[in-house]
């Protein structure tokens, strides 16, 4: 067959072509090279020129010239940014074109010449060797390979810390856990997955001791108000923005306002567009639930005859009442728990799920703890004359999970879930000591005796310190860490019912008398305090950097919540109220003693 | 003040409604966002029907048709299609850690293209050989075309490095089955080629990878390929194999250099030199050792286990916070940022990562038990007598690619 | 002859047993609760990688660790949430005095956001896709001091999809996953609401 082309000169030709995309392969290769180490040393965008006149720039920010500079720079910057990322990708391209060719060259050049295949002198018994050789080499590799993993294993050897129930606390976590942070569960991500197209429903979380139901992420739960004094029950609210100016009696930015039918002493609690309160009198108990856009009784549930109810009603003063006890939720079910003991959980439409009746309580002035959530468990302070308890039930059905005795005298204070960053611990307040347990297995972690009386006051927590106040007894700043300790003590102004609220450095104390103090936090020093001369039950709530406190005559008095004494103003109700104000949806909602006011900007 | 207070200690904000939405009263439209998605479900499939029709169509060439000249090109469609197009993503190597994933950790479902990327080259291969090694992965086309100057090991650093594909497929299920990283796509070196961008370590990777490639052919599937270890199995036993001959083998010799990865088998009819008896004492001694490499590795896998579970994000994260560890002098990094606004305590995260080191603790050891199986079973293999008159292909390691073909004489009629 | 037999009955065998595992191993996958077919799961058809905005703390790496250059995370603007305010704290810096366009006052480096007047006192602000970067400095400006309108997201045209996302590995909050093909954005508005 006769070819167009000899095929010497075919190979001659391709051997050139070879040579030349060879060489021009290794052009590019250096090129991109090149490109890559000196973006690799001098990042466009961020060139210490650059760095150097914007530092210049917030010193005479009117310079025109400096302006000019700056401008110039950045508009070079960003030119050579994306010039080199254009070089790298066209460099690539060409690179590859290249190196394509070369082998097109290579390859036809090897299809061309003719191959003689040969025979090689080979010795049949060289299969015995060569299996020696290899057999020996197999072992070497096992070898090498368990002693490399050993020596690795040596090297790297490091323990974890802090296995769970271990005393070792970090006292590095106990600094700066500031509660204003509010991102969720971070998660492994190569099997992360959202399960479902409505994102914010709440995620299942198996293998957690303590239960396997659903329960919302702290983020969901910060963005709503669902136990007294906010969402970790400390005092601390996560909402923006809110309302500071408002007239109950004109009726200036209250948004809706209505009258709740049954009294309570119990806070309201919200969970996205719902609010929740109950009301008890000597027969009736109900829980109510208002739109929190038009304040409209959506439902009402009728709690007075639960199974175990007792048929006596508890002896409770006029300032207790039935209903003292704020409700909780999970925003799956709601919670109630009456001065008689009785406890129900509803769900969101009012339907009862299950009842309980915890035992008629022997409190002198009536239970007034408030209920409180960790995951799916519902925790109870339940401390009463000549038994104290605390105890958590499953959300879900009301089994209980776990309960401790408790030492301590009658108290009227409730729970305070408090993350340190290292672990969650659950404080409650009563005579005579503060304690922590473990929400989840109900374990004690630790006690110190510092409060006497009858405890009105819950704690205060920030920064891995907890404060406890009572009247007669004394302001107690407690550090945590493995073995806490008092770090000081106060006790010029004790308050004996509303509880103390901290943030960052900074603790606030409001007596019942009508003083509001400011203490620096880690050293006791007070930064100023100012005489309201109007008492005061409700808890004061820190929120969108305010401290807002609600003075029995209905008046809200509102400070900036910084050591220097700011007053941002002052708000009046047009109705006495003893309750604690609950934050959300840019709104606050204020139970006074008829009505539920809501207040909008 | 407030606010700059805020930026330090907020790491992440989530959207917080500061300011009320506008009521415009020019008639501005607020815009809608525009939210594209991706290449449509079907092109995935399209992309198994293509993988069906090239495994067919090379393994119908193969074996039937015994024509070099069409695998070639297929291997050229091959890199075409599933390399610079698709480039390299899903690919058969990397759904071994799909599988594996979905088998053992929770809440991951593995697609069926991605699964059916799996199974077919697997069952071809039971059937018919490696022909999926031939042509059709676009990473062993690759390495056929730029392996352009072959050269001969020696037969102890094949064997010496042909752990390696052991070690790297255990890895590679055990990271995937903790749900730890994909250990496969994140060494993968051809994926940067097709493209046409990595980073720089991967780039000098690649190019020494393929300038050892030019004269070592195949350097990936040989010495590196997870994928390779069970195509290795499934070929071994399968129905049906190439051959080198279509008929009689006439131990012409004309093959012995044909292969450019020393995958053809010599015939071997003398007995070996050492004598029966030593060899079946070795056999048995090996056999009884057995159970003893299997112990060693588990018991090697367990040691490292805390090391192998160190790659995991969650553990890595636990031990970043130990105290020794966080300084006040140094700038955060965001793990830390970030763990501290997550929510989670650092006792949770330590039970977390106790159950984590815990799963790694039992799959540690079923890898290095599976390691010691595979080091005895090579050790005994290696003492067997092979008893061949013809030249054969090695039904493990041939990859079908039917350059041999074409040196041999014999005609079938 | 009867060691061929034997053989081949061992290959047979073998050969069976390996078949055996495939079958098994698929069986599992499929039919298992939470498995790829009879599922109601959303998750068992095609999946893609997303940002979830409430969990990024805008550290940066989404615009180095992508596989593509430029990657394939972008800032994307839900404009429902946006207060269209005069001083946005996403594209001035903080402490910006004369509230302009020059370049030494706005956050982004690629000058990618443009700002534009729509009425007194609001200012319309856009994204150019193909300048960002997803660097996230708008982002974290946005969410410090305004309403967290600019969120980063995975655009999926220019996602390649990889087996594992490599920003996906190395992000420190984890807020990357899977998300269904099918609805594969998770941009955040008011409330609960999405874009």
């Amino acid at each position: 067959m006769k070819k167009l082309i000899p095929d010497i000169i075919l190979i001659k030709f391709l051997r050139r072509m070879s040579m030349i995309s060879g060489f021009f392969s290794l052009l590019f290769c250096a090129l991109i090279c090149i490109t890559f180490l000196q973006l690799k040393r001098t990042d466009p965008l961020h060139t210490p020129v650059s760095t150097l006149l914007q530092e210049k720039l917030i010193q005479y920010p009117s310079s025109p010239n400096l302006i000019q500079e700056i401008r110039q720079i950045d508009l070079l910057a960003r030119k050579a940014y994306f010039t080199s990322e254009w070089q790298i990708r066209t460099g690539s391209y060409l690179l590859l074109a290249s190196l394509l060719i070369l082998i097109i060259c290579l390859k036809s050049i090897e299809l061309i010449t003719p191959r003689i295949p040969s025979i090689q002198v080979s010795e049949q018994g060289e299969l015995w060797n060569m299996r020696k050789v290899q057999f020996r080499w197999v072992l070497i590799a096992g070898i090498a390979l368990v002693s490399i993993s050993l020596t690795l294993a040596f090297f790297t050897h490091r323990m974890l810390n802090g296995i769970p129930n271990e005393g070792n606390v970090p006292e590095l976590f106990s600094r700066s856990r500031d509660s204003l942070q509010i991102n969720p569960v971070a998660q492994s991500p190569a099997a992360s997955i959202i399960s479902d197209t409505s994102r914010n429903k709440l995620r299942s979380d198996s293998g957690k001791p303590g239960g396997d139901d659903e329960y919302p992420t702290q983020q969901e739960i910060r963005l709503n108000f669902p136990s007294f004094r906010g969402p970790d029950g400390n005092g601390i609210a996560f909402q923006k923005n809110t309302p500071v100016s408002w007239d109950g009696a004109s009726g200036k930015n209250v948004l809706w306002k209505k009258e709740i039918p049954l009294p309570g002493y119990n806070s309201p609690i919200l969970w996205n567009d719902r609010i929740f309160l109950s009301g008890s009198n000597e027969n009736k108990r109900e829980v109510y639930c208002l739109d929190a856009a038009n304040g409209k009784i959506l439902w009402s549930a009728d709690l007075s005859k639960i199974k175990g109810s007792p048929s006596q009603n508890p002896k409770v003063t006029a300032e207790t009442g039935f209903a003292a006890s704020t409700l909780t939720t999970d925003g799956i079910r709601i919670y109630a728990i009456f001065a008689n003991g009785d406890l129900s959980a509803l769900d969101f439409n009012g339907g009862i799920i299950w009842t309980k009746n915890l035992g008629l309580p022997n409190n002198h002035y009536g239970h007034s703890s408030s209920l409180i959530m960790y995951h799916d468990l519902l925790i109870i302070q339940y401390d009463q004359s000549g038994s104290g308890k605390v105890m958590a039930l499953a959300g879900r059905t009301g089994d209980k999970k776990w309960e401790t005795s408790r030492n301590v005298k009658v108290s009227w204070s409730s729970p305070v879930l408090v993350n340190t960053g290292y672990r969650t611990e659950l404080l409650l307040s009563a005579e005579p000591y503060v304690a922590s347990y473990d929400p989840a297995t109900g374990k004690e972690l630790w006690k110190l005796d510092c409060i006497s009386g009858e405890v009105g006051p819950s704690v205060a927590y920030a920064n891995g310190k907890v404060f406890s106040v009572n009247e007669y007894s004394k302001l107690a700043a407690i550090s945590l860490g493995s073995i806490p300790t008092l770090a000081w003590e106060d006790n010029e102004y004790l308050s004996d019912v509303p509880s103390p609220v901290a943030v960052k450095d900074l603790l606030f104390v409001v007596t019942s008398y009508g003083v509001v103090v400011c203490y620096d936090a880690i050293t006791g020093k007070k930064h100023w305090f100012k005489e309201l001369d109007k008492p005061v039950y409700s808890s004061p709530i820190i929120a969108d950097g305010k401290i807002y406190i609600l003075d029995k005559q209905g008046t809200m008095h509102i400070f900036q919540a910084d050591k220097t004494l700011a007053m941002v103003a002052e708000s009046s109700l047009g109705e006495g109220s003893v309750c604690t104000p609950a934050f959300g949806n840019g709104r606050i909602y204020l139970r006074g003693n008829r009505h539920l006011f809501c207040i909008k900007k | 003040m407030i606010f700059l207070l805020i930026i330090v200690f907020l790491p992440g904000v989530m959207a917080i409604q500061r300011f009320p939405k506008p009521e415009f009263e020019s008639g501005y439209v607020v815009p809608v966002n525009q939210l594209p998605v991706q290449r449509g479900e079907i092109l995935a499939w399209l992309d198994v029907a293509v993988l069906l029709i090239a495994l067919s169509l090379v393994t119908y060439l193969v074996l039937k048709r015994r024509s070099r000249m069409g695998v070639f090109c297929i291997s050229l469609f091959s890199i075409a299609y599933f390399g610079f197009y698709r480039q390299g993503c899903v690919c058969s190597i990397g759904a071994i850690q799909n599988v594996s994933m979905a088998l053992f950790s929770g809440n991951y479902t593995v697609p069926l293209t991605v699964l059916a990327f799996f199974l077919t080259p697997l069952i071809f291969t039971l059937l018919f050989g490696r022909t999926f090694c031939a042509a059709v992965c676009p990473f062993g086309a690759f390495q056929d075309l730029i392996a352009l100057k072959p050269l001969r090991m020696g037969a102890w650093l094949n064997a010496f490095l042909g752990i390696i594909p052991y070690l790297y497929l255990g890895l590679a299920i055990l990271y995937a089955a903790t749900a730890t990283e994909f250990l496969i796509c994140r060494y993968d070196p051809f994926v940067g080629i097709f493209r046409l961008n990595a980073s720089f370590g991967m780039f000098l990777f690649v190019g020494l990878l393929m300038l050892t490639g030019v004269f070592i052919a195949r350097p990936y599937c040989r010495f590196l390929c997870p994928y390779g270890v069970l195509l290795n199995w499934m070929s071994r036993f399968s129905w049906k194999h190439m051959n080198i001959t279509p008929a009689e083998c006439i131990q012409c010799r004309l093959c012995e250099n044909a292969c450019p990865y020393d995958a053809i088998e010599y015939p071997q009819v003398k007995k070996n030199p050492a004598g029966h008896r030593k060899q079946v004492n070795k056999m048995v001694v090996l056999i009884l050792l057995l159970p003893i490499f299997i112990f060693g590795g588990v018991w090697t896998g367990g040691k490292i286990h805390r090391t192998l579970a160190g790659v995991n994000s969650r553990v890595r994260l636990a031990h970043i916070l130990q105290p020794a560890h966080t300084t006040n002098n140094q700038p955060e990094i965001p793990e830390i940022t970030a763990f501290r606004g997550s929510g989670i305590t650092q006792q949770d995260l330590i039970r977390e990562v106790t159950r984590i080191e815990h799963d790694f603790l039992i799959g540690s050891r079923i890898f290095g038990g599976f390691i010691g199986l595979v080091f005895g079973l090579t050790l005994i293999r290696l003492i067997i007598t092979p008893y061949r008159t013809d030249y054969v292909p090695n039904k493990g390691t041939c990859f079908s690619c039917a350059k041999c073909m074409d040196y041999c004489p014999v005609v079938k009629d | 002859m009867e060691k061929q037999n034997r053989r081949q009955f061992l290959r047979l065998a073998i050969r069976g047993t390996l078949f055996g595992g495939l079958a098994l191993i698929t069986g599992d996958l499929l039919f298992r609760k939470g498995g790829s077919l009879f599922n109601n799961n959303i998750m068992s058809g095609p999946t893609v990688w997303q940002l979830d905005p409430s969990k990024c703390i805008q550290c940066g790496r989404c615009a180095t660790n992508c596989v593509k250059t430029p990657s394939a995370v972008k800032c994307t603007h839900a404009f429902s949430m946006c207060g269209y305010c005069n001083l946005c704290s996403g594209y001035f810096k903080p402490g910006t005095k004369n509230l302009d366009t020059g370049a030494e006052k706005q956050v982004c480096p690629v000058n990618a956001i443009k700002r534009s007047y729509v009425e007194d006192p609001f200012f319309e602000y856009t994204i150019d896709e193909s300048l960002c970067i997803g660097c996230g400095k708008c982002v974290k400006g946005c969410g410090a001091f305004g309403n967290g309108s600019l969120q980063l997201q995975v655009r999926h045209p220019l996602c390649d999809n990889c087996n594992e996302c490599s920003i996906a590995r190395n992000c420190p909050a984890g807020a990357f996953s899977r998300v269904p093909a099918s609805d594969p954005y998770l941009l955040k508005g008011f409330g609960k609401d999405r874009v």
